[in-house]
């Protein structure tokens, strides 16, 4: 079945509105990339400013679910769509919740870059740094993946979580193990604990909306099913049990 | 675990593929409809199941409507038109030679598009295919007019008139005054061409609030160009295109997630 022919309906003004619509979900998900990935530089390189950045952004991002919002909520309300329509238009609804949420936990990764670290606490900045990538990796797959709703990138960015969850895991045994160490330490610890759970929480909204495109492709809903049963849905062959 | 499915009127779905001969209310199989040299369907088969309401969805000219006319034979009239295959209504083909189509027609009613009430009383209208069979007792009458009356949802509306002209009722009244006279006589199965084409959208929710009551006593087969319709009343919905039935499902998956190409671009308003 086509996926993305939304140029195809007779009415020429429904094309019109899934483009846009479509168009503004790129958008909001293209600022959405650009707080995390900023807000990762402002970790690293220390970047007070670039950090007060992000946090000033993070408004246009909730403008921009209100939007797209009230756009579905008109498009469902005047052309009642139904099967490929109707999908795309809840996929929209529910990945912009997770977009937003995504904006949300960079803005708090930048409120850690705002803290001074001292040269022993620099060691976890660059763990903060490697996971921050794979789910930025992640985010940017997704984000592409719905772009061209394509089933095999967002099976694929589904199953980079593993990774994603196995880095902040380390992490947070590395983060225990400086605190019992040093305890003065600790405060500024858990912060970097946060942003790591951010980052950890970040890759589960990947996840997310990943499931969403293959709900639009497939029409299967494949939250919290088994892997194997996943792996079926996208017609992949069944994942090795570890 | 606790069902989150809203208690809406829509049945459970069936395996259509696999009903049993308690669940069958008609069976088709392989129907073929030529108009002289057109072939207007194409070797049909399927199994509407028993009490339950079944839409026929298609743009113009793709037989829907020709197929619900084979139901009870209206077809007949045509003289060009040669039918094979078979419908079973009780395992019974209505095809067969030995078949009163009358009394075919008596189980099997139909309502069309314009409400076509007769020149008579209300009440007239409703006993008329009583009186045809020969009934005429007063009080089996009266009895049957306030039953029908009421199932096709219009006896609080008219019981103070019963005697007034037919004609004297809205749109939307006639339409199931022409109802309650299908049901006055009983039918197994209900054959309702584009019921509500006519008819303002009021009018419209009435008769499709009817037609969920209607099929706990009878089987409904109705054809519709509002698709939107076929998905609110409908329990299973055929897509057919040109003479073809192209996919045949529950209405929820139908409307959802279709599995043919056709299907999908017919109900999402796509380019063919």
């Amino acid at each position: 079945m086509d996926k993305l022919n939304t140029g195809r309906h007779i009415s020429g003004k429904f094309n019109d509105e899934l483009d846009a619509v479509r168009t503004q979900v790129m958008n909001m998900g293209g600022l959405v990339e650009q707080q995390l990935r900023d807000s990762l530089v402002a970790i690293e390189n220390s970047d007070h400013e670039l950090a007060e950045q992000v946090l000033q952004r993070d408004y246009k991002i909730n403008a921009l679910e209100v939007q797209i919002d009230e756009a579905c909520v008109q498009i469902i309300a005047k052309r009642q769509p139904a099967a490929s329509d109707l999908r795309l238009i809840i996929a929209i609804f529910k990945t912009i919740a997770d977009l937003e949420r995504i904006g949300d936990e960079a803005e708090r990764i930048a409120r850690v870059a705002l803290e001074s670290f001292n040269n022993d606490q620099q060691q976890f900045l660059v763990s903060l740094e490697n996971l921050g990538q794979q789910v930025l990796a992640m985010l940017h797959g997704v984000l592409d993946a719905f772009a061209r709703m394509d089933l095999d990138s967002a099976y694929e960015v589904h199953q980079m979580d593993a990774q994603a969850d196995r880095q902040y895991e380390g992490l947070t045994r590395q983060l225990m193990t400086y605190m019992m160490e040093d305890p003065r330490g600790i405060p500024k610890v858990m912060n970097v604990l946060w942003s790591a759970r951010s980052l950890e929480r970040i890759g589960d909204r990947c996840q997310n909306i990943a499931e969403y495109i293959i709900f639009f492709v497939k029409g299967k809903d494949v939250r919290h099913v088994s892997p194997e049963s996943m792996a079926r849905t996208v017609g992949r062959p069944q994942p090795d049990t570890e | 675990m606790i069902s989150v499915t809203p208690t809406n009127n829509q049945a459970e779905s069936l395996d259509l593929e696999n009903l049993t001969a308690d669940q069958t209310a008609l069976e088709i199989r392989n129907l073929n409809l030529h108009y002289g040299d057109a072939q207007a369907l194409h070797d049909i088969s399927m199994a509407i199941p028993k009490n339950r309401v079944t839409a026929f969805i298609g743009p113009s000219g793709c037989g829907k409507s020709t197929l619900l006319r084979c139901i009870n034979r209206m077809n007949d009239l045509v003289e060009i038109c040669k039918i094979t295959g078979e419908i079973r209504l009780h395992e019974k083909n209505i095809y067969d030679k030995d078949v009163d189509v009358a009394e075919l027609r008596r189980r099997v009613g139909m309502v069309f598009q314009r409400p076509n009430p007769f020149p008579k009383s209300i009440y007239e209208n409703v006993v008329y295919g009583m009186r045809l069979m020969g009934v005429n007792d007063r009080r089996t009458l009266d009895e049957v007019v306030e039953r029908s009356l009421k199932g096709a949802a219009l006896w609080e509306e008219v019981k103070d008139r019963l005697n007034a002209s037919a004609f004297s009722l809205s749109g939307g009244q006639q339409q199931r005054l022409v109802i309650a006279r299908a049901i006055a006589i009983e039918p197994e199965v209900l054959l309702l061409d584009e019921p509500t084409s006519a008819l303002d959208p009021i009018s419209t929710l009435t008769i499709e609030e009817l037609i969920t009551e209607l099929k706990e006593k009878y089987t409904v087969v109705i054809v519709t160009h509002n698709m939107q319709q076929a998905a609110r009343v409908s329990d299973q919905t055929a897509f057919m295109y040109m003479g073809k039935l192209i996919e045949y499902a529950d209405t929820n998956t139908l409307f959802t997630t279709p599995t043919q190409k056709q299907t999908e671009d017919y109900i999402t308003g796509r380019y063919g």
